[in-house]
């Protein structure tokens, strides 16, 4: 179910988002690594379909954690807990019964650093239709196959799928991830720094990637870099720990922040 | 001022690291050199196992006797003293280490008699009786006692008379001539004769020393048509073998002194049967005939319950007739030596053929072992007498009886048997390896089947499943478990455990089948449970629920094993198992032992691949469960192929372990060395059959180095394990493992 932008009601940067469909949408989100202190405060945002929206601030401001909420990835850490509520598709992923399984198959993830499986490339990508019940070889050919094309890979391994992932170059391999995160068909594709440890020229491939993808998926991406946050996002949220100070499209955002410390960040004056 | 000071600095460390690299050399290069130096050593000692036979010549010298021919020869136990018995009665002693002749004695034989057949009538005394051309038959003793004096042995030998007795005249004859004579004196002192006069006649006395008297017999009714061409008795006298012109063989047994009867016949060659003799143990005969042809022939029981003898090894051929054939005092060597001087030393256990030679042109008229049979004493006809060092240490250990299937003495076929020590020196050493490591195997077998899963679930539990407070727990739990003694494992399951599991069979057994039973039952009930609810378990809890379905079974089991053993099994279930599988219930069997390895190895399992788990970086599970995979599929499909070298180091490092593992085998098998699958018997493993058997192996001996050789062999199955978990195990990580 999408969320018309009507129903988005408490989101105050939303006046920007009026077109766009809804497809997560958190409330009053805070999220707790310890009891201490939070580690997101009271956040509301609201990423729309089909856009890229990038998540931008100073290290560990949070924006990580918040992109792992949209998954339920920080389950895995031992001891948070989080208040508030996470919508996607207008469901609340935190209710008991969800599925966790069905609900990665839908937001897929890609890390950092890329971590394709020790095995060969045409398993890794099989790896999520496989996990989620497919079995039929030529199905599972036909979706490695689209998933590779789409993720710009196709032409450089379609002649040694069976050859093990860990022998592309770092490039390669993180293009595989998102290849392999695609495979599942997901509504919405999650990025975590997805070039940060890649050399410029294949950093520019993955954003081309991004490009293409943005047509058929929601993409929210993490990311360090204010430049690539520029070139491949519609959106952009500014997080200041554990806040988000500014949402809103890219564009405005970068050439006439709302505000101080938004401006502040983008102009290099912290970082 | 600054830069030399960090000059000096820069020398410190410098020569700490020097220092630091020399020690850590130093350290790395004496533990292989401490390694070569075990396996270095364990050769050592079992390598001379593999050493031939050899002969050394001690003395040759053209003997000066002035008599004809000698009968007999003998020497002393130290080598130093022979003596030749020639037809005329007189007993020469020849010192070997002067060369000259001693003393005489003399059996007074009457004017013109002549001795024609001697016969030797032990293994460890020069006691022998004679048949004369006169028809008498004089039996003695020659002793060769020594004697000290001022720190130096003298040897005194003496010839003493034990008894001398006329054959009765056959009728219408004059004179009787002893043709051939076998004779045998046996541990209780009785004597037994027996000859063939020169008309053909085969006669057998008894002499029974205890009550003083004496049983005659006249065998040659018996033979029918045959003639005999050779005679021998056993050394405790219950065995007479007639050997006859045609190749026929005639068994009497005298076992019962007043009821003696023949109790098998049969043929044995197509040729004349031309020497005979047992060999030490009394059950192994040598057969020699006309051709050349040698075979040991014993008693095996056949399928009317009947000692038969059958032919057991045959022998490499002589090239002409056998002439003699003797039985070493020490073991089952035998020389056999033929017409033209040949001679061929045999081992009959290993069917072996160790020397072959010949030391003269001429036939050998009379030939002796040494006492200890460390030595060989040969006559020609041309009285040149050698004297040759024999170096025969281990002939009972070969290729084919540590590691083939051998003919024993007693049974009833070819059989891999371990059973290294009897009751008496004349015990057939029986040194198969094959049964130790089939029972090394099979304990490491049960031990694996029972650990590896164990250990590889909880590993699996704890790294990924459990909460991290039970992981705190259990981790250090199980590692405590690999400090505890190998010696309390083993005591607590040879002398608490065995005893329980036996008198508790049927509940264990029920357990097998009831457990997994209401296991599943359980987890289809849970399945029943709405998903809504059943989510709310935190994961790792599910802990809880295996309580209850424990204490369930449990009670199960104990209410119902009473009365199902009564219902089903008469009772008596380990009496039914036996009845309907033929399997005996041993109190120490496999499945304790393997529960009690398993105990053992468990803790090394469990820790390594539970490292090796861990150690799965997090990425790869975060990749899979992001991809929408379940935990249990990121375990099996992402994790535990990552990990696969560490699980598989772990396995081989337990497997190792259990092979080498010998108290616990020690103490919970019994030692049995037995070839069966079956969990319900024991075994006996090559470790504790080290344990066993080293302190009571003479240094030195067939035993000690063959337990040396299984030393050598466990070394090498260790040391394969070990490195084929290296090898496989740096493979499996290189594929799966480059993160």
């Amino acid at each position: 179910m999408v969320v018309n932008i009507q129903q988005a009601v408490s989101q105050k940067t939303a006046g920007f988002l009026t077109d766009e469909k809804i497809v997560i949408e958190t409330l009053n989100l805070f999220f707790y690594y310890s009891s201490d202190s939070p580690a997101l405060k009271d956040v509301n945002i609201i990423i729309p379909q089909k856009k890229v929206t990038a998540f931008i601030g100073p290290s560990g401001c949070g924006k990580s954690t918040l992109l792992r909420c949209f998954n339920r990835m920080n389950d895995l850490i031992p001891g948070t807990y989080h208040e508030g509520k996470v919508l996607i598709e207008g469901e609340d992923i935190n209710k008991t019964g969800i599925r966790l399984e069905r609900l990665r198959n839908k937001v897929g993830m890609v890390f950092q650093k890329s971590n394709p499986f020790p095995m060969s490339i045409w398993e890794n990508v099989a790896f999520g239709p496989k996990v989620n019940g497919i079995t039929d070889n030529t199905d599972l050919d036909e979706m490695v196959k689209s998933a590779l094309i789409q993720a710009d890979l196709w032409r450089e391994v379609k002649e040694r799928l069976d050859q093990s992932a860990l022998d592309l170059s770092g490039g390669q391999q993180q293009r595989l991830c998102i290849a392999r995160a695609l495979a599942n068909k997901p509504h919405i594709i999650l990025m975590d720094e997805p070039a940060s440890a890649l050399d410029p020229i294949s950093t520019g491939k993955i954003e081309e990637t991004i490009d293409e993808l943005k047509n058929q998926y929601t993409i929210v991406i993490v990311t360090h870099n204010m430049q690539q946050a520029a070139r491949v996002s519609d959106y952009t949220a500014f997080m200041m720990t554990g806040e988000i100070i500014e949402f809103n499209d890219t564009r405005t955002l970068f050439t006439n922040p709302d505000k101080k410390l938004t401006e502040e960040y983008i102009t290099g004056r912290f970082g | 001022m600054i830069k030399s000071e960090q000059t000096i600095f820069q020398r410190r460390v410098d020569r700490a690291n020097r220092r630091a690299r020399f020690l850590i050399t130093i350290g790395g290069y004496s533990i292989i050199v401490s390694i070569v130096g075990i396996l270095l050593f364990l050769i050592y000692q079992s390598l001379p196992l593999s050493f031939k036979t050899s002969m050394k010549d001690l003395l040759i010298v053209e003997l000066p006797l002035r008599v004809n021919k000698t009968q007999l020869i003998g020497i002393d136990q130290y080598q130093e003293i022979s003596y030749f018995l020639d037809d005329k009665g007189e007993a020469a002693y020849y010192s070997i280490i002067n060369r000259d002749f001693l003393t005489r004695d003399s059996i007074q034989l009457e004017d013109g008699e002549k001795i024609i057949s001697p016969a030797k009538g032990s293994l460890n005394k020069e006691v022998f009786a004679v048949g004369t051309d006169h028809g008498r038959i004089i039996t003695s003793e020659i002793r060769m006692n020594p004697r000290y004096q001022d720190n130096r042995r003298f040897i005194e030998p003496s010839l003493k008379i034990l008894d001398t007795f006329t054959v009765a005249l056959p009728p219408e004859t004059e004179v009787n001539h002893i043709e051939k004579i076998a004779f045998c004196q046996n541990e209780d002192g009785n004597l037994f004769w027996s000859w063939l006069d020169h008309t053909g006649n085969l006669h057998l006395k008894i002499y029974n020393s205890e009550d003083d008297i004496s049983f005659d017999y006249l065998l040659t009714e018996y033979l029918g048509r045959e003639k005999v061409s050779t005679l021998t008795f056993s050394y405790d006298g219950e065995k007479l073998i007639i050997g006859s012109q045609t190749g026929e063989l005639f068994w009497f047994d005298l076992s019962d002194e007043e009821a003696v009867y023949l109790r098998q016949n049969w043929k044995s060659s197509q040729f004349a049967i031309t020497a005979l003799a047992f060999l030490i143990g009394n059950s192994s005969l040598v057969i020699g005939d006309q051709t050349g042809l040698i075979e040991v022939w014993f008693p095996v029981r056949d399928e009317n319950d009947q000692f038969r003898f059958k032919p057991i090894h045959q022998f490499k051929e002589m090239s002409a007739a056998v002439i003699q054939i003797l039985g070493s005092p020490r073991d089952r060597t035998f020389l056999a030596i033929d017409e033209t001087g040949r001679i061929q030393l045999n081992y009959s256990t290993s069917n072996q053929t160790q020397l072959e030679f010949k030391k003269s042109d001429y036939p050998v008229v009379a030939a002796s072992f040494a006492p200890k049979a460390d030595g060989i004493i040969l006559l020609d006809q041309k009285q040149k007498l050698g004297m040759y060092q024999l170096k025969n240490e281990h002939p009972e250990a070969t290729l084919k009886t540590l590691f083939g299937k051998v003919w024993y003495e007693g049974y009833i076929q070819p059989e891999f048997v371990w059973q290294s020590t009897g009751g008496s020196d004349e015990f057939e050493a029986k040194l198969s390896i094959v049964p130790l490591i089939f029972g090394t195997l099979k304990g490491t077998f049960y031990a694996m089947i029972f650990s590896v899963p164990l250990a590889l679930l909880a590993a699996i539990y704890v790294s990924q499943f459990s909460p991290r407070w039970l992981s705190r727990i259990i981790k250090p739990t199980v590692e405590i478990m690999a400090a505890l003694p190998s010696v309390v494992i083993g005591f607590l399951a040879g002398l608490y455990f065995s005893p329980l599991f036996e008198k508790h069979l049927m509940t264990l057994v029920l357990y097998t089948f009831i457990l997994p039973l209401i296991f599943l039952l359980s987890i289809f009930l849970w399945r029943l449970v709405p998903e809504e609810k059943r989510m709310r378990v935190p994961m790792g809890w599910e802990l809880l629920f295996v309580i209850p379905v424990l204490g369930i079974s449990s009670l199960a089991v104990l209410g119902l094993s009473n009365p199902i053993e009564v219902t089903l099994f008469s009772s008596n279930f380990k009496q039914w198992l036996f009845e309907t599988s033929g399997q005996n219930y041993d109190q120490r069997n496999s499945i304790v032992v393997g529960f009690a390895l398993g105990f053992a190895v468990i803790p090394i399992i469990f820790t390594i691949s539970e490292d090796a788990l861990s150690n799965v970086p997090n990425s790869l599970s975060s990749a899979s469960l992001a991809l929408g995979a379940s935990r249990w599929q990121t375990v099996r499909r992402v994790v535990i192929p990552a990990a696969a070298g560490g699980i598989f180091a772990a396995v081989m490092l337990g497997f190792g372990r259990v092979i080498g593992e010998t108290m616990i085998v020690l103490m919970a098998t019994g030692n049995t060395p037995i070839l069966d699958l079956s969990p319900l018997n024991g075994f006996r493993a090559m470790s504790a059959c080290i344990a066993v058997e080293i302190p009571e192996a003479p240094v030195g001996g067939t035993l000690y180095r063959v337990l040396f050789l299984i030393a050598f062999l466990l070394f090498i199955f260790t040391f394969i394990i070990n490195s084929l978990s290296a090898v496989i195990g740096d493979r499996l990580r290189k594929k799966y493992a480059r993160f």
